[in-house]
């Protein structure tokens, strides 16, 4: 690598470090007080997505599907890493609720053990507030051959089957 | 280890050789190639003569008219490079059901002497074959079990409200899976039972079978006796009821296998189990896996090295010997191993 090369690297991770900032609201990665997002009018209120890390929320904006709003934990539940309730963004969360007059939360944890029992977790504090909560299905990737499926997941998808319209 | 093996097709290739002359090598490279793991549980270094710095193994499995071709090249510390069929290997279930092989070896008396946990790695083991969506809650079961139980030791002997409501998030997953576990496990015990007893009145040419017996250390519901144990569990810090507490009882003529029978006997439960478990998972998989025997004669009298001989399943097996055969058994083929190397 050319020394001016390394010179450019090295003030572009020092200039993500000094600009990016997390949303006070949503906890997402942003060069602002709020985020891109939070800050958009256009975006749906009453909807919130509940993910782990900032990356997923690049995720689900790629669908181009979802119009609410986000809401990143930080994480996911596991005791093993010392991760609890309290090192999670939950409080955070039930802090957003009646503000922001929020009816639906969408629990986008990943669809592994923690990340389950972390939405687990969430849906037991939600459902007694009388939020909607509901939780992303796992399935077969679009466009795949059942050949070439795991069990586990060919398995969920066998258990979130769906009557065909005809 | 060096050379080719052609075993016989549907039936018994029997390989001698002295002691060191590379006989459970041989049949540790064929499970290589099912598991990408050695079953006397070698680290991958071991696997590879010293001073070379790589081992490969090639084997072609033939079903039917179906040839596929597997290839490992073990060079550690890099990760084993499998191919099957010249494309690469991604996940080792893909190997598993191109090679399935039941495996026996001396250390396998460690089921029947050995504590709980043999026997129920050795039943997991044989689920998983058999169910491979069974995997899912074998693994979910070991990883909730660190979870709570690193949980269970923060919470120091007390559950306030976080720890009480985070608890009943991983007793539900370790309640759905451990059950599933579990009665998968009472399943197979059940398909095992007839086969076992039988396969040991054969090999003992006595009328005693065993009984296998699939203890659960909970009752109908896992997710109430996680429930009632949990004031315990907080005050002991591990997770005292499910399916990793469960054992599997083995009984002869009323008599505890484990404390009780003679150690020739004990090897007559162990491959009475292994024979069994070769008839179940070959039953679901639809053809008997390739049964691989290491120094099965080894504490067993004439007359029953003789019947595990006579008694073999159908299908293709490879049993390696140090010692002579037992008189009046006919090999399909015999194959002599000198120095790692198979002889002409």
């Amino acid at each position: 690598m050319a020394k001016e090369d390394a010179t450019r690297l090295a003030q572009a991770i020092v200039e993500v470090k000094e600009r990016t900032v997390l949303c006070s609201v949503c906890f997402n990665i942003g060069i602002a007080e709020r985020c891109a997002i939070c800050a958009d009018d256009r975006r749906d209120g009453s909807i919130l997505c509940v993910v782990e890390d900032p990356r997923d929320i690049v995720a689900v904006e790629r669908t181009r599907e979802f119009k609410g709003r986000y809401h990143v934990l930080g994480g996911a539940l596991s005791p093993i890493e010392g991760v609890g309730p309290e090192q999670l963004r939950v409080r955070e969360l039930l802090g957003r609720l009646e503000p922001e007059g929020v009816t639906e939360v969408i629990l986008c944890t990943n669809p592994n053990l923690e990340g389950e029992a972390t939405a687990m977790y969430l849906a037991r504090l939600l459902k007694p507030l009388g939020v909607r909560t509901t939780r992303i299905a796992s399935g077969l990737p679009v466009g795949g051959d059942l050949e070439y499926a795991d069990e586990l997941t060919l398995g969920r998808a066998l258990e979130g089957r769906r009557e065909v319209d005809a | 280890m060096q050379g080719e093996l052609r075993p016989v097709s549907g039936g018994l290739t029997v390989v001698t050789g002295d002691n060191g002359a590379g006989k459970t090598s041989l049949l540790e490279a064929i499970g290589y190639c099912s598991s990408l793991k050695s079953f006397r549980g070698s680290p991958r270094e071991s696997l590879v003569r010293s001073g070379s710095a790589s081992a490969i193994v090639r084997l072609e499995a033939a079903d039917g008219s179906r040839h596929t071709l597997v290839e490992i090249e073990i060079t550690p510390p890099r990760r084993d490079q499998a191919m099957r069929n010249r494309q690469r290997v991604r996940r080792v279930q893909e190997l598993l059901e191109t090679v399935r092989v039941t495996v026996f070896t001396p250390d396998d008396l460690a089921l029947v002497k050995g504590g709980p946990q043999e026997r129920r790695d050795f039943l997991d083991e044989v689920v998983v074959s058999a169910h491979p969506r069974l995997s899912v809650a074998r693994h979910t079961v070991e990883r909730v079990l660190r979870q709570r139980n690193v949980l269970l030791r923060q919470a120091g002997g007390r559950a306030g409200p976080e720890v009480s409501t985070t608890l009943d998030v991983w007793d539900h997953q370790l309640a759905a899976a451990g059950t599933e576990l579990a009665e998968a496990r009472a399943t197979l015990v059940a398909e095992l039972a007839p086969l076992a007893s039988s396969a040991f009145s054969r090999l003992t040419g006595t009328g005693a079978g065993v009984v296998l017996d699939y203890q659960r250390s909970f009752g109908d519901s896992l997710a109430e006796a996680l429930a009632s144990h949990r004031h315990e569990d907080l005050k002991r810090g591990v997770t005292t009821v499910g399916p990793h507490r469960d054992d599997l009882a083995i009984t002869s003529d009323d008599l505890d296998a484990r404390t009780r029978l003679s150690q020739g006997r004990q090897r007559c439960v162990t491959l009475a189990l292994r024979l069994a478990a070769h008839g179940v998972v070959g039953s679901y998989a639809g053809a008997p896996p390739v049964l691989l025997l290491d120094d099965a004669f080894s504490e067993l009298d004439d007359a029953t090295a003789k019947a595990l001989v006579s008694e073999l399943p159908p299908g293709q097996a490879i049993l390696t010997t140090a010692g002579p055969l037992p008189p009046g058994s006919s090999p399909d083929a015999v194959v002599r191993l000198r120095d790692g190397r198979i002889l002409p």
